[in-house]
């Protein structure tokens, strides 16, 4: 049968989408918390998400099947109903940050002549029209796109790297363990990207290295996130955690800026763009799996309420936006570390007893 | 309503009748036109009728192959030996009435005798024809210069000429209710993929309608998407290229009266590869090809750009350029965005007439209209000179892509528009909507961004990057064909 995706898609996937909705106001936040040792609680993170993506390159090495069909398989269709119900919860939570703070940034760093949410908001239609297709959507914009967010980063460092104060990052762990821990806590939900690929398993054929290739794909875009904090903090030092969107403000400082303007914006742009179907990834995902739960006809049902609940939390939430931050970054973390790194870590377990039972069957 | 006698001929397959006059009779009721000519003659002892329309044969041939060999014949003839009689190299035997009719309208000459019951077609036709020239849609300055004309045989000699293979085959198919339109199906028989073949057969013997005047009538009817911006279906005047297409596994529609041949599937990247840049260096082909793109991309987003920071963006512009555009604006009355769109849409009506208009006059419309009219509103304040510099180097751009230009300038307006109204975000939205569009867009299962999305490695070396001739060893992977390898690399003996 013909796969949705195939594994340079997925590789590309994690490369084009995975690290920018993490460089908006998450460097801040962190830096807030363990200030030089920011770049300690990613990698922690980090760390947590590799376990993940591991277990799920050895779960798709047993298995042919995806998620659902996994999870039917082992818990019958109303079992695997609720856990993705679980999943579609995860990623509703997940995109409102991400979405908030790219609102924010429109407004109060693109528009600052006339700021209103309502730049941002033609946003939700390419998101709405995005759900509304299938998976290879993420794919074939992923073939695209990757290429956008690497030369994005690669302007930004590039006009960056002349005004970095490496020194500003030593000593290591400063701070204790204990700020490490509460950063890396605090910030989990920008994290948890394997259970993106729990959704991809199954989709495109695993063949033989295929793993390497994900593992590396994802160490890449690690690394821009990891590079990322060091120069981040490496510019603003200890006024980092006042850096609200830090991507933006890393390379305002170069010399070329006084001659040719903000050169700097032609990253900013290639990352904005890329960060509009980055932004859509959860949402497309939370889509599909209200689309599973409840079975709509129509393909655009789902879509349609995913993104009215989006939509409800960004005009109608906002005055209560320090609210909505509090609970998700110091509430229901637990949830986060949870959906987005043990369950799926542990559908290993599931293809292991797919895998004896395609044995124990072979073997009859 | 067509011809009821034709359609009834059509539903109710009419034999030829062995009473001649029964047959004459029918044809002249059938066909009440001036133009259709009725000769009578005797072949032998037996009473005969030549029928053809007076402008579309060629009536010297109609005398030396048919009249001369007609008139020296005596006594009782067979239908063998008449048909043997006459050394035209284009005959056949018609015995259906419906047959007898298509083939007089095609401009074959029928010869119809008393006491049998077949008629003889002979292809004697000739109409006047233009000359072969070079086309004005893609001329170039090193290579070929030969382009189609109207005359379907004529574009099949073109391919015939070039691809002298036994694998390639032509099909016909007549589309059009009263036009009757030759359609040409021409393909490399395994290099094609039969399936695409038949599904564009099955497509084309489908239509329905009152007649095809141009090849972009099958074009509409082809494409899998009824409503879309973009184009689904390639074209080409020039036998060359569509050499080249057909080579690479595409399937090419001829259409008789048509100097455009159409080409099945079709990716958004075929229109920035010119013929010329394979006659080219692979170095002066790929620089083209980013002066193509860099054009493309001028001409999109340039009006967008400068007014999205005009209005929302200022800090995008450095400060000196913005004093040279404080200054050049002052006193201007409209706004920023209105003044872009003013200005381009005088730009579109401008091009719209330089188009229609007679040549001798179109000359003093460019003077008057680029000059004139471009300096003086400058001067009288009504535009900016920038604004007028970015509508010109926008337009110029455009025509890199001469085959995108309709597409590309609908979708300048509404950038355009977006840009005035929601800004550099607007801008990034809507191409990330056209972007989704896109990727997800495809025709004959051929997604229309290949190579790029999806992304095939192989097939990028004749993109944006021209590669080496003996780098490109295989056909494009987009496409759905059916032997990979065009080229050898490695000649016997080499090491």
């Amino acid at each position: 049968m013909q796969k949705e995706l195939k594994t340079r898609q997925v590789c590309l996937f994690l490369i084009a989408f995975t690290p920018i909705a993490k460089l908006f106001i998450m460097p801040s936040v962190l830096a807030g918390k363990a200030n030089e040792d920011l770049w300690i609680c990613t990698l922690i993170n980090v760390v947590l998400d590799f376990f993940t993506i591991a277990s799920i390159i050895y779960a798709c090495k047993n298995t042919d099947k995806n998620l659902t069909q996994l999870l039917e398989s082992s818990f019958g269709k109303l079992g695997a109903k609720f856990i993705v119900g679980i999943f579609f919860i995860y990623f509703i939570l997940k995109a409102i940050l991400p979405i908030s703070e790219q609102a924010d940034y429109v407004k109060l760093t693109l528009y600052t002549l006339k700021p209103t949410v309502l730049y941002f908001l033609p946003f939700f239609i390419v998101a709405f029209y995005v759900c509304t297709k299938n998976l290879r959507v993420l794919g074939r914009s992923a073939d695209i796109l990757w290429l956008f967010t690497i030369i994005g980063f690669l302007i930004l460092f590039a006009l960056s790297i002349a005004n970095i104060d490496f020194g500003a990052i030593l000593p290591l762990g400063a701070n204790g363990v204990k700020k490490i821990i509460d950063g890396s806590y605090t910030t989990l939900l920008w994290f948890g990207d394997g259970a993106y690929l729990l959704f991809l398993m199954g989709e495109f054929k695993f063949r033989k290295n295929d793993g390497k290739k994900i593992i590396l794909s994802f160490l890449i875009s690690s690394l821009i996130v990891l590079l990322f904090m060091i120069i981040f903090y490496g510019t603003f030092t200890y006024i980092s955690h006042r850096q609200r969107f830090a991507f933006t403000e890393i390379s305002k400082y170069t010399s070329v800026i006084n001659n040719l303007g903000r050169f700097d914006y032609i990253g900013i742009l290639l990352i904005l763009f890329s960060n509009v179907f980055a932004l859509s990834v959860p949402l497309f995902f939370a889509s599909k799996s209200l689309d599973y739960i409840l079975g709509f006809s129509k393909k655009w049902i789902s879509p349609l309420i995913v993104i009215g609940i989006q939509l409800f939390i960004l005009i109608f939430l906002n005055e209560y936006y320090a609210s909505v931050e509090n609970f998700l970054m110091s509430k229901i973390n637990w949830f986060f570390l949870i959906v987005g790194n043990i369950l799926p870590a542990l559908c290993v377990l599931l293809t292991k007893k797919e895998s004896k039972k395609q044995y124990a069957i072979e073997k009859i | 309503m067509p011809n009821k006698k034709i359609h009834d001929i059509n539903t109710k397959r009419m034999k030829i009748e062995k009473t001649l006059d029964k047959n004459v009779n029918f044809l002249k009721s059938t066909l009440n036109s001036e133009d259709v000519t009725f000769l009578d003659l005797k072949i032998g002892n037996k009473n005969a009728v030549i029928v053809f329309i007076n402008d579309l044969v060629d009536k010297n041939s109609v005398g030396e192959l048919i009249l001369r060999p007609a008139s020296q014949t005596k006594g009782e003839l067979d239908k063998t030996q008449i048909f043997e009689l006459f050394l035209s190299p284009e005959k056949t035997k018609v015995t259906e009435m419906k047959d007898l009719i298509n083939d007089l309208l095609l401009g074959n000459t029928i010869l119809i005798t008393d006491q049998i019951d077949c008629a003889f077609s002979f292809g004697l036709k000739f109409f006047e024809k233009r000359a072969i020239t070079e086309p004005p849609t893609s001329t170039v300055i090193k290579g070929p210069r030969e382009g189609f004309v109207e005359s379907l045989p004529v574009n099949i000699s073109l391919m015939r000429r070039r691809l002298k293979s036994p694998d390639l085959r032509f099909e016909n198919v007549t589309v059009g209710k009263y036009s009757r339109t030759p359609v040409t199906l021409c393909y490399i028989d395994g290099i094609a993929d039969k399936e695409l073949v038949n599904q564009l057969k099955a497509k084309l013997s489908k239509i329905d309608i009152d007649a095809v005047l141009d090849s972009s009538y099958i074009s509409k009817f082809i494409g899998e998407h009824k409503i879309s911006l973009f184009k689904q279906i390639g074209n080409t005047e020039k036998p060359d290229i569509l050499a080249g297409k057909i080579l690479e596994g595409r399937v090419a529609i001829f259409v008789d009266g048509s100097p455009i041949a159409l080409t099945v599937p079709y990716l958004l990247i075929e229109d920035f590869q010119s013929a010329s840049d394979y006659y080219n260096s692979s170095y002066s082909a790929t620089f083209a090809r980013q002066i193509r793109l860099f054009s493309i991309f001028l001409a999109l987003f340039l009006p967008a750009l400068f007014v999205s920071a005009e209005l929302f963006h200022l800090q995008l512009i450095p400060l000196s350029f913005l004093l040279t555009i404080v200054n050049s604006i002052k006193g201007i009355p409209l706004s920023p965005s209105y003044e872009m769109f003013f200005t381009l849409m005088i730009f579109e009506i401008l091009n719209e007439a330089s188009v229609r208009m007679p040549k001798y006059v179109g000359m003093v419309v460019s003077i008057v209209g680029g000059l004139v009219l471009g300096e003086t509103a400058v001067t009288a304040g009504i535009i900016s000179a920038p604004t007028l510099m970015i509508i010109a180097l926008s337009g110029i751009c455009l025509y890199t892509v001469p085959e995108l230009e309709q597409t590309f300038s609908i979708l300048r307006i509404l950038f355009l528009i977006i840009a005035g109204s929601f800004g550099l975000y607007g801008l990034i939205i809507s191409v990330a909507l056209l972007l989704t569009y896109l990727i997800t867009f495809e025709n004959y299962k051929t997604p229309i961004l290949a190579p790029f999305s999806p992304l095939i490695k192989e097939d990028l070396k004749d993109t944006f990057y021209k590669g080496f001739l003996l780098e490109q060893e295989n056909r494009p992977l987009s496409l759905k064909n059916v032997n990979k390898r065009r080229i050898k690399k490695k000649i016997d003996g080499d090491k």
